[in-house]
């Protein structure tokens, strides 16, 4: 056994082009068998595309698809074993939801009883056996949803492709599917590759994600990886709610090190990176690595409170700086916060993010401590 | 979920060949059918430029130009040129303005306007021979109604399509009868979909409605007026039904418009040559109008998908 | 909408009387006519009252004409055959050959299949003539010309790019994803054409296909130039019926009723896609 033939699936520099753009410029990664890679990006990133390129119901110009280590290069999309489900569900609108499921394996399962057992268990576990007999019309967007999902499952492809299938359903039933599916994915043991546009979705169902932009692959990493230390600024700006806070800063250099000023403190970067003074770069934090603080904190920052927003869980606060920046801060609800006036915030050093402003590329930090200006 | 898993892409490859040529094999009858057509098509090009008649058999040999030469001095040709002219614009000209004229009436979507447009389309859907047929039962001198109306109206000796002075009038009023109601058909569908804002905000601001029509939905139904206006005029500069059943190309040559004239030069003076030189020219006058007429066809098909 | 003054709204109605009088008379009068006799049609001032008679019916179905010189053979029911089955096996012929490769040309799009379905369309526009006449000749040598084959296979000039363009608008609006997901589900190119994309499409093919029907019945010249007397359709028989008949006005306007009733009926019935078949599919009703 080859190392290759532990991948679910491995792209090879997968290429394509529609007169003249490149949708997929060059795409190469792997999947380990049984675990879940999540395609993240902007509509237009090129995740679809690739989604289909996999299933083989579009060809790539150039580059290498393998299933299980089988090389899947002329294969049929109807001989390579996967299971996909689409974002508008593409359920055939002519047949029952049971002849939608059936239709996935009436081809490979000859006995009519076990194709019967086998669609009836798949809907009782995506709990929609009730409405079996309805045509697609009659459901609702969630039953839709699941018939979907459903008809991509009951095969048990070795592969199950998954088209932002959570994209076109309401805010509940998405909470909810957003719970369900990974236990439900974790059970059928396949390979999985998820699109979706929604990172909270994207950090619950992901072993891997991949984040793509405009048919390239901008950074690939754990869900933790990819929120700790986004690649770029676009990937932490993507992930995380409420947004980054951002800054326009240009670093100085003074007897201690190079530093960057913000309000009256200076955050400091170890000797050992490379010389930033004067370059354009971007700061970035958390809003909720920012907490509020006394104001004898030296090094804290002075803002006012411009508005709260109370969601549930947590509070959402606007405050402007002294400087005149915006930032928001982020909190578990139910602490007891300054609701207006003068306040004073301060943040861990090592959560902060620095990019360059131009290539919006991440610039590694170690050790960074904050002082307070003499 | 008992089903066995298929080792993916076992059985590829089997269908790689079929997979990359079924298009292809899948459009050869309509290839075929192509060039079934293009074969006599070309045989007429080669006529054009033979000396070809069916009662001199012997005399068949290539003349190259000769037949269209002749033409330029032929007063036959441009009698047929002309009558075809004066047939598709007269037909045209008035279809266009009546077609508009009903769909601009009918453009409310009430119950009976719809009612109106489809019965309006019962002519369209009448063979133009029979058309032809019908309005030369009306038109009869011994008992046709409309003979009777002309006459009780103070006009005598009123004789329709039998007198040169009045055949092509006659033939007209039958393409008009049935062919208005393609033009507004396809105007009203056009009318009906045009976005309502533009008129909803010159209402608001009273604007003239002379203005509005002017000025918003004419030239919004440009496309479709296009369209419409080219479709008919390919058909009616080919117009062989009506005439050559309302007249045979008659009185005289009062209405050989080109294929009544090609048709009587194959079949009544066995002229093949002449008739096939005729029949390149009118395909050349064709070729051009349709190629104007595809673009906009497909500009407008693009905006209906 | 506008407010409208009542004069307006009067003129309107007065326009819109007018419009119907003169579309709708032409074929109330032949109605009329098919239901009198010669006598009363020759009467002046015409009558619209009269008893009516399904003598000139009865004549044309039977196909015998009673006068009081003689008997006399009407052919005009097996030209009503002819029609059917000319009509019938043309809009056949079409779709086997249309609806595949219209769907071919929908999913498939090369340099190639755009080429044959403009050459197609073009045939459309072009003189039927230019390629009749030489068929005249071509359908001697080839033994075609007292078949209904070889009419059949003419009609396609009308038929096919009719099916063609409006079958591969239909095919277009099926989401390519439905039928990714049947193939993925594990069928053929060719099962998908069939139970997905035929199927979905059924109802623009029903209507394109009765729209060629309609075009196919009523064209004249194709039949005119090639059918041999017991080979032809409804319009080439009407014209001669007329010729020979002479002076049976009641049988002629009866004739044209018949003619006319069947396009008529499916006009009504198809009258929702109308639009969308008279314009090739450009425009939609």
């Amino acid at each position: 056994m080859t190392e290759k033939s532990l991948k679910g699936l491995q792209l090879d520099r997968i290429v394509k082009r529609y007169k003249g753009d490149t949708v997929l410029n060059g795409i190469s990664l792997s999947v380990d068998s049984g675990s879940t890679l999540v395609l993240f990006g902007p509509s237009g990133a090129g995740k679809t595309v690739l989604l289909r390129t996999i299933a083989g119901v579009i060809e790539p110009d150039s580059g290498q698809v393998s299933i299980n280590g089988q090389d899947m290069s002329g294969v049929d999309p109807e001989d390579r074993g996967v299971g996909m489900a689409f974002q508008n569900f593409a359920l055939f609108p002519h047949m029952s939801a049971y002849k939608n499921i059936a239709s996935s394996i009436e081809v490979k399962e000859r006995s009519a009883s076990r194709l019967d057992a086998a669609v009836r268990s798949v809907a009782e576990l995506l709990k929609i056996d009730q409405v079996l007999d309805h045509a697609p019309r009659a459901l609702s967007n969630g039953q839709k949803q699941r018939t979907a999902l459903a008809r991509a499952l009951v095969g048990s492809p070795s592969l199950l492709l998954l088209d932002d299938p959570l994209r076109n359903v309401d805010a509940k039933l998405r909470f909810e599917m957003r719970i369900e599916l990974p236990a439900l994915l974790a059970q059928q043991g396949t390979t999985v590759v998820y699109v979706t546009q929604d990172y909270k979705e994207a950090m619950a169902l992901g072993d891997t994600i991949v984040v793509m932009t405009e048919g390239n692959i901008q950074q690939t990493g754990t869900p933790a990886e990819i929120y700790l230390s986004p690649a770029t600024i676009d990937i932490a700006k993507q992930f995380g709610d409420p947004v980054i806070n951002l800054f326009d800063v240009t670093p100085q250099r003074d007897n201690k090190g190079q530093y960057i000023s913000l309000s009256n403190s200076r955050i400091y970067l170890e000797n050992g990176i490379a010389d930033l003074t004067n370059g354009e770069y971007v700061l970035g934090i958390r809003p909720q690595a920012l907490r509020f603080s006394s104001a004898s904190d030296e090094e804290s920052i002075a803002a006012t409170v411009e508005a709260v927003t109370p969601l549930n869980e947590k509070t959402v606060t606007l405050l402007l700086t002294a400087g005149g920046r915006e930032l928001l801060l982020s909190r578990p609800a139910g602490l007891d916060d300054p609701e207006q006036g003068p306040v004073h915030v301060s943040f861990d050093p090592s959560a902060i993010h620095l990019f360059e402003k131009d290539s919006g590329k991440r610039v590694e930090l170690i050790n960074t401590k904050t002082e307070a200006v003499a | 979920m008992t089903v066995e898993n298929d080792l993916p892409g076992v059985r590829r490859r089997r269908i790689k060949v079929g997979r990359r040529v079924l298009p292809y094999i899948l459009s050869l009858p309509a290839l075929l059918v192509c060039i079934g057509i293009l074969v006599p098509f070309v045989t007429a090009a080669i006529y054009s430029l033979q000396r070809y008649r069916l009662s001199q058999p012997w005399a068949r040999k290539f003349n190259w130009g000769e037949n269209y030469l002749n033409f330029l001095s032929d007063p036959d040709f441009w009698n047929t040129l002309k009558v075809s002219l004066v047939y598709a614009g007269t037909t045209v000209t008035l279809e266009l303005m009546l077609g508009l004229g009903i769909a601009l009436l009918l453009q409310r979507r009430t119950r009976f306007n719809n009612f109106v447009s489809i019965m309006l389309l019962m002519p369209l859907m009448t063979a133009p021979v029979l058309a032809a047929l019908m309005w030369k039962l009306m038109t009869n001198s011994g008992f046709g109604i409309l003979s009777y109306l002309v006459s009780s109206v103070g006009i005598q000796d009123f004789r329709w399509a039998s007198s040169p002075d009045t055949a092509l009038l006659t033939v007209v009023l039958v393409d008009i009868w049935v062919y208005t109601p393609f033009i507004m058909i396809l105007l009203l569908a056009g009318l009906r979909s045009l976005p309502s804002q533009p008129f909803e905000a010159a209402a608001l601001d009273g604007v003239p409605r002379t203005f509005v029509f002017w000025k918003i939905t004419l030239p919004m139904l440009m496309p479709y007026i296009l369209t419409a206006t080219l479709f008919r005029l390919l058909d009616s500069i080919q117009q062989f039904d009506i005439i050559y059943a309302m007249t045979q190309g008659g009185p005289g040559d009062t209405l050989t418009v080109f294929q009544v004239e090609a048709y009587l030069n194959f079949f009544q003076s066995t002229n093949i040559g002449r008739s096939a030189a005729l029949m390149m020219i009118l395909w050349a006058i064709t070729f051009v109008l349709s190629n104007i007429f595809i673009k906009n066809w497909l500009k407008l098909r693009e905006r209906a998908n | 909408m506008l407010e409208t003054s009542p004069l307006e709204t009067f003129l309107r109605g007065v326009a819109i009387l007018l419009v119907i009088l003169f579309f709708m008379f032409p074929i109330f009068w032949i109605v009329l006519m098919s239901f009198q006799t010669n006598e009363t049609i020759l009467r002046i001032p015409p009558s619209f009252i009269f008893e009516p008679t399904f003598d000139n019916y009865r004549a044309l179905i039977t196909g015998k004409l009673e006068t009081n010189a003689a008997s006399l053979d009407i052919a005009f029911m097996r030209n009503m055959g002819n029609s059917v089955l000319l009509s019938v096996g043309a809009v056949l012929l079409a779709l086997i050959l249309g609806v595949p490769a219209a769907y071919s040309f929908a999913r498939h799009k090369t340099r190639f299949s755009e080429d044959i379905a403009f050459t197609l369309l073009s045939f459309r526009f072009a003189p039927p003539l230019l390629v009749l006449l030489p068929l005249t000749i071509y359908f001697q040598k080839l033994g075609l010309s007292d078949t209904y084959f070889g009419l059949i296979w003419v009609y396609q000039l009308i038929c096919l790019p009719l099916i063609l363009w409006i079958v591969r608008g239909y095919f277009e609006d099926i989401s390519e994803d439905v039928e990714y997901a049947y193939r993925i589900g594990g069928h053929s190119w060719f099962e998908t054409f069939r139970k997905i994309a035929v199927p979905l499409a059924g109802p623009g093919i029903a209507a394109a296909g009765l729209l060629a029907f309609i075009f196919a019945w009523n064209n004249f010249i194709f039949a005119l130039v090639l059918a041999s007397a017991d080979k032809q359709p409804v319009t080439v028989g009407a014209l001669a019926f007329v010729t020979a008949s002479g002076i049976q006005y009641g049988q002629i306007a009866a004739a044209i009723v018949l003619s006319i009733t069947p396009t008529l009926l499916l006009a009504v019935y198809a009258q929702k896609y109308l639009v969308e078949g008279l314009s090739l599919g450009a425009v939609k009703g």
